[in-house]
């Protein structure tokens, strides 16, 4: 199964009023994998998957899912492809055991069990609380054993326990090939769960690939601070620590050593400081996250695009003087 | 019928009896009024009731209340409530069949007109006695289209809406009108001639009378039945094809 596309777009474009939200998208899913859409509020996440899912027709490009059309073979597709959807609600009257049974054609004591929903099988939906309701989501998206599994703000509402305990199903989905599309805000789950994470913003991708590789290529420095009183054992200067291998800039003040640098700056420092005797018992570190490097990534190519715009506008402006 | 439809339709059956609105518009409402109205003119035969028992005359027209409260105020606020909750967007994802829900929502409504007349005939009965059926193919072929039509604008006006309070809202407009003129008020004919003329063109007065005249050996109301017959094509035509999925 694994290496199998599960998901193959190209070129997606989508507009709504004659704003594009989606333009000139590629995404690839493949069995076992878990790929992750994150970006700002708007970037158009949500209507990609939408279209994956044929909800939305695309207004150019192609997509297969599974080998199949989501728009002209959208029911059959469907069948193999479990969703939880944002802003998508049950009737409010419907208990839990029912909305298994109308959405499954069984129950399914096992998921219910351990999404910890087993005695609420007799509640209304009504009446489940935020995390209640969005576990049920879970449970409704995964009872049919799909193939391909599309989770949009996944852990939206949950309780750290119960967040992780969705993380522990969504890892099981992987090791039996099932290929899961994620769309999130929450940074932390797409860096505890994804293989591969596309960045987007206004509809398009800036960048995709590991966590781990989006977080080295755009994250900003790790920072080492750790205290080192003048005369201390040994001698580190600032000279020697700023010649370590990956070392940015190092800072020295009243004590305080604050240093950035690469992830791999963290080892050298910290082996010449133990060789050189002085263990501070204060020593921090700081390792750029997913957030911090989708951060950077945003407001960078946010720059660009008005650095762009001003020299539309300034062309522009020369054009009319002409 | 897939098996996914049938559990969808089994389902919105089940929610529908959940559903206090509907129990208290579809199945309360109009026996209740029907008590104090059909008891109101007694049981003389009258020319303002086309010359038959004021009692019986309501009782039939009755009948075509339920319809209204259905087509009116039950579909169209539950089916706005699913579209506003995204319960749609879930059935439509969750892979069942493009039509299920149009047919999940046919069925449901008029499950609930056959129930709420079925309510209504069964309190009448013993009150006011049920009036012999003259032309009983008329009849209930007259109340049938009816409750097809009703069904349908009810679907239509829920697909339109974009909330469950504005569907309750026009519904509740357009049903006491409805209500008033064209079946449980006054008979047509100690109406004024401007209300008179209203009445006529209200869908619901034209199900009335094309369930009432042929029920009471009025008439046949053969143009009634006409148009209650285009308008159940046309309005199912439409929702059909606006409540895919």
């Amino acid at each position: 199964m694994d290496n199998v596309n599960v998901v193959v777009v190209r070129g997606l474009r989508k507009s709504y009023g004659g704003r594009t939200v989606v333009d000139g998208l590629d995404l690839d899913v493949r069995a076992g994998q878990i790929v992750g859409l994150i970006g700002a509020n708007g970037a158009g996440k949500t209507t990609t998957v939408e279209c994956v899912q044929g909800l939305r027709r695309a207004d150019a490009g192609t997509l297969r899912v599974l080998g199949l059309d989501p728009v002209n073979e959208g029911e059959k597709l469907r069948c193999l492809v479990g969703s939880q959807l944002q802003s998508s609600g049950l009737p409010d009257r419907l208990r839990v055991g029912e909305a298994l049974e109308l959405f499954a054609g069984r129950h399914d004591d096992d998921l219910l069990e351990e999404f910890g929903l087993s005695d609420r099988r007799r509640n209304a939906f009504g009446s489940l609380s935020g995390g209640e309701r969005q576990r049920l989501f879970l449970v409704l998206a995964l009872v049919n054993r799909p193939r391909l599994v599309i989770l949009d703000e996944l852990t939206q509402g949950l309780d750290p326990s119960a967040r992780r305990s969705v993380w522990a199903a969504i890892d099981q989905l992987r090791t039996g090939g099932t290929a899961v599309l994620l769309v999130t805000h929450e940074l932390e789950d797409a860096e505890r769960l994804c293989d591969r994470v596309v960045a987007m913003r206004a509809g398009r991708v800036l960048d995709a690939g590991s966590p781990a590789e989006l977080v080295d290529r755009h994250g900003p420095w790790a920072t080492v601070r750790f205290s080192m009183p003048a005369g201390s054992p040994g001698v580190v200067t600032p000279e020697r620590l700023r010649r370590l291998p990956g070392v940015g800039d190092v800072t020295w003040e009243r004590g305080r050593v604050t240093l950035r640098g690469e992830r791999a700056a963290i080892a050298h420092v910290c082996a010449a400081l133990v060789s050189a005797g002085w263990v501070p018992p204060d020593l921090s570190v700081h390792v750029p996250s997913l957030e911090d490097a989708l951060v950077d990534l945003l407001e960078r190519s946010s720059a660009d695009d008005e650095l762009a715009t001003d020299k539309v506008v300034h062309l522009d402006t020369i054009g009319a003087n002409r | 019928m897939n098996a996914a439809t049938g559990r969808l339709v089994r389902t919105e059956l089940k929610l529908m009896l959940r559903e206090p609105l509907t129990l208290i518009f579809v199945f309360v409402f109009p026996v209740v009024t029907m008590l104090i109205i059909g008891g109101s003119f007694g049981t003389k035969p009258s020319g303002a009731f086309d010359g038959v028992n004021p009692s019986h005359w309501y009782v039939a027209s009755y009948l075509t209340v339920v319809i209204a409260a259905t087509g009116l105020i039950m579909v169209p606020v539950h089916l706005a409530s699913y579209r506003e909750r995204g319960v749609l967007r879930r059935f439509s994802a969750a892979g069942f069949s493009r039509w299920s829900f149009a047919l999940a929502e046919a069925v449901t409504g008029l499950v609930a007109v056959a129930g709420g007349a079925a309510v209504l005939l069964a309190v009448a009965a013993p009150v006011y006695g049920l009036p012999a059926l003259h032309d009983p193919v008329a009849a209930v072929t007259g109340f049938s289209l009816g409750a097809v039509a009703f069904v349908a604008i009810g679907v239509l006006l829920g697909t339109v809406l974009p909330s469950a309070r504005s569907a309750q809202a026009v519904g509740l407009v357009l049903f006491f009108p409805s209500f008033l003129l064209g079946a449980g008020g006054p008979p047509p004919k100690v109406m004024g001639s401007a209300l008179r003329s209203i009445a006529g063109y209200l869908p619901l007065t034209r199900v009335s009378d094309a369930v009432r005249d042929p029920w009471l050996g009025i008439g046949p109301a053969t143009a009634s039945l006409v148009a209650v017959a285009a308008l159940a094509a046309v309005a199912t035509a439409i929702a059909a094809r606006r409540s895919t999925l």
